[in-house]
């Protein structure tokens, strides 16, 4: 019965590590230095709590692909102003966000728009 | 009175105005920025601090200025600090950016507003990246408001405002 609890106990822990590690600050990650605008298309949703993230290939000015991983709002902050998970893989967007500190294709989004309707989805809860 | 009287009388105006005006022009002119500031949050405008900003601002600004200089060092929580010595006179200086990041600027006091220009050029996963900002500094007692537009090549511009305190 002890091993169980604590098995149990130890999961929790781990758990609530992985959502803590989710849930990052933005100075931590990504740096407020490199401001950046991107332009590419949706090629994945991943839809997941605290942050939804896209995947987007982005065409290099030498024609090469490159996929970049853009951390957003929130799931529910998203929904709020009409964003559904399935509606714009396929979808051309401009993002613009900061770059992470450790040189990957990864972005914090401030704001992406889709090109096509012009909707503009911004990540931060307090205009909502 | 007479005649006379009235003439030295206007005389006497026009002098102190001719004295007056020119310092009252020079103090206008030349607002000083010194000082250590740090950003309010609540005066200042949505998405410039916390974990979505659509312009990162500095969390803090230490802030030196002699009659032909101003330098300015900017730093952020977790993030490399930035500083730069500009000249009054809108030459063209390096700034002193981190590693990975080449930024000239230039800074100049128009009226009672500082504006300082800059360009910044670094490398990304998507190749070259270029930024041009611009900021307006206006202080009022012991508040400063700075705002700020960031324009990337291809893109539109934005701009935010923020305010800090005087520490």
């Amino acid at each position: 019965m002890r091993v169980i609890l604590a098995f149990v106990i130890s999961l929790g822990i781990l758990l609530a590590t992985a959502s803590i590690q989710a849930h990052h600050s933005f100075s931590a990650t990504y740096d407020g230095n490199k401001p950046i605008t991107l332009r590419g298309t949706i090629v994945k949703m991943g839809w997941q709590n605290p942050h939804a993230h896209l995947y987007v290939d982005v065409k290099n000015a030498d024609g090469k692909v490159v996929t970049w991983e853009v951390e957003s709002a929130g799931p529910t902050t998203l929904m709020k102003q009409g964003l559904r998970k399935e509606d714009f893989v396929g979808a051309e967007v401009i993002i613009k966000g900061f770059l992470a500190k450790d040189g990957t294709p990864t972005v914090n989004a401030s704001s992406f728009t889709l090109v096509e309707s012009k909707k503009e989805f911004v990540s931060d809860e307090k205009t909502q | 009175m007479t005649r006379s009287m009235i003439a030295s009388a206007v005389a006497v105006t026009l002098v102190a105005l001719m004295l007056g005006a020119p310092m009252q022009a020079f103090a206008q002119a030349r607002p000083d920025f010194s000082g250590t500031w740090r950003i309010s949050q609540a005066k200042s405008s949505r998405n410039v601090v916390g974990n979505t900003p659509d312009i990162q601002f500095p969390s803090q600004l230490d802030v030196k200025q002699t009659a032909t200089d101003i330098a300015v060092t900017a730093t952020s929580v977790r993030q490399r600090p930035v500083s730069a010595t500009y000249k009054l006179d809108g030459t063209k200086v390096n700034v002193q950016a981190p590693e990975g990041i080449t930024e000239t600027g230039q800074a100049t006091l128009n009226g009672s507003n500082l504006v300082i220009t800059s360009r910044r050029s670094f490398s990304s996963p998507a190749g070259d990246v270029v930024v041009d900002f611009k900021e307006v500094w206006t202080i009022n007692g012991t508040e400063l408001t700075i705002e700020k537009t960031r324009t990337q090549v291809g893109d539109t511009p934005s701009t935010q405002k923020a305010v800090y305190d005087k520490m």
